[in-house]
């Protein structure tokens, strides 16, 4: 691939004078961001409520979700602002969901695995951006980190409580061992065509596998700490 | 003569008027006592007295006490998926929902902030109970906002409890046999 003359974006008035290509890659990556947060917060927060085992665990879990959702909405308004039609930025019958939006939430312990796990994996993507060429998608990462964060500290401290006795840790590593394998996926393919224009204009700073790699590391290391392990995961060929 | 019935725009004023987290660990008065005692009544949960949190380390320890009553949720709950149905009888499913996002943006990050206000001002720094505070008191607009659009009477439980939330208390939750306020 040709090397790109690094550009940077500092406004989104200054984005109309951009590439095409870049113009598409920013695109791209908002409108993955606000549908992907709009999932998160429609399939797993707020049933998550009824699931939650205390009123404390309760309006903990709601206000979660209002922070998912109110990711979403800030990116769909940049969305809006750089002229993406609202309606790509929902979720729809013809795009199908990420795999991860796939699992049947049924337990406490499986959203306790999502916000210690799945929100892992949001927090390398959101990190990946924080240096983003384009400013203003730049500083929306900066603005969504402190909470992203914020969501999977809550996984670890539930894990925390729900490693105490030995069938609350039982059930976290069973819902983990189920959910695990969604995860990989969710950096993308190895040889993505994405996310190599993505870094070629310096939109993202690195490759899915590297990403996937620092992720798996970082899993371990969480789930460890409270005595927890990974299933096995076989990288494709 | 009856009063008009209120609007959704009444809604979101009354939740920026209210003095959310305002009177928490202030001393309890015959108007909270009485509107707190109202509230169990009206949620129809039997002899229930009316216990007090004296901080936010109380708080957090009550709401997180495993004997706490599952059935004021469900009953909670209940009224809420009724209160659903008879808003989308009054104005369809799409705009109810419109009307519910809408506050709910609104009151979301104003709540919040007004509970770590709350918190900071008695020497605690904890994001989690915060946010606790903050979601309690969002689903209390939530709750507003169903029975506004529903057309709930003012003795409705869920009126009563954003009364609470008003006044700056936090209404916390049913344990053993008596339900906590904040």
């Amino acid at each position: 691939m040709s090397e790109a003359e690094p550009i940077v974006v500092k406004t989104v008035a200054e984005l109309k004078d951009a590439p095409e290509e870049f113009r598409e890659a920013v695109a791209k990556l908002v409108i993955s961001h606000a549908i992907n947060e709009l999932y998160g917060a429609q399939v797993f927060d707020e049933p998550a409520i009824a699931l939650a085992p205390t009123p404390y665990a309760k309006w903990l879990t709601c206000r979660v979700a209002m922070e998912e959702y109110g990711h979403h909405v800030r990116f769909k308004q940049l969305g809006e602002q750089i002229g993406i039609p609202e309606g790509r930025m929902m979720p729809s019958d013809s795009k199908r969901p990420l795999s991860i939006f796939e699992f049947p939430l049924k337990t406490w312990e499986e959203f306790v695995t999502i916000k210690l796990l799945a929100d892992l994996a949001e927090i390398l993507q959101v990190e990946d951006l924080l240096h983003c060429a384009f400013h203003p998608l730049r500083n929306l990462a900066r603005a969504t980190m402190p909470e992203e964060r914020f969501h999977a500290q809550f996984g670890e401290d539930f894990a925390a409580e729900l490693v105490k006795t030995p069938e609350g840790k039982a059930r976290l590593q069973d819902a983990i061992n189920r959910y695990f394998p969604y995860l990989p996926a969710f950096f993308g393919g190895s040889k993505s065509r994405n996310n190599e224009i993505f870094r070629k204009w310096n939109i993202k700073l690195r490759t899915n596998d590297d990403m996937r790699a620092d992720f798996l590391n970082r899993a371990r290391e969480v789930t460890a700490k409270y005595g927890l392990s990974l299933p096995e995961y076989q990288e494709a060929a | 003569m009856t009063s008009p019935a209120p609007s959704p725009d009444d809604v979101g004023d009354a939740i920026a008027a209210a003095s959310w987290f305002a009177a928490v660990g202030e001393p309890w008065t015959a108007a909270d006592q009485s509107e707190a005692e109202s509230y169990t009544h009206a949620l129809q949960l039997g002899m229930l007295r009316i216990a007090i949190a004296h901080d936010w380390h109380d708080a957090a320890r009550i709401t997180q006490d495993p004997g706490w009553s599952r059935t004021w949720w469900d009953i909670e709950e209940h009224q809420r998926q009724d209160l659903t149905l008879a808003a989308e009888r009054q104005v369809g499913r799409h705009a109810l929902m419109t009307a519910l996002s809408a506050v709910m943006a609104a009151a979301g990050d104003l709540v919040h902030g007004k509970a770590a206000l709350a918190a900071a001002r008695a020497g605690i720094a904890d994001p989690t109970l915060t946010r606790v505070a903050a979601g309690a008191a969002a689903m209390a607009c939530h709750q507003l906002a169903l029975s506004t659009i529903a057309q709930a009477s003012e003795s409705h439980p869920f009126r009563i409890k954003f009364r609470l939330f008003a006044a700056g208390r936090w209404p916390l939750c049913a344990v053993g046999d008596a339900m906590y306020v904040f």
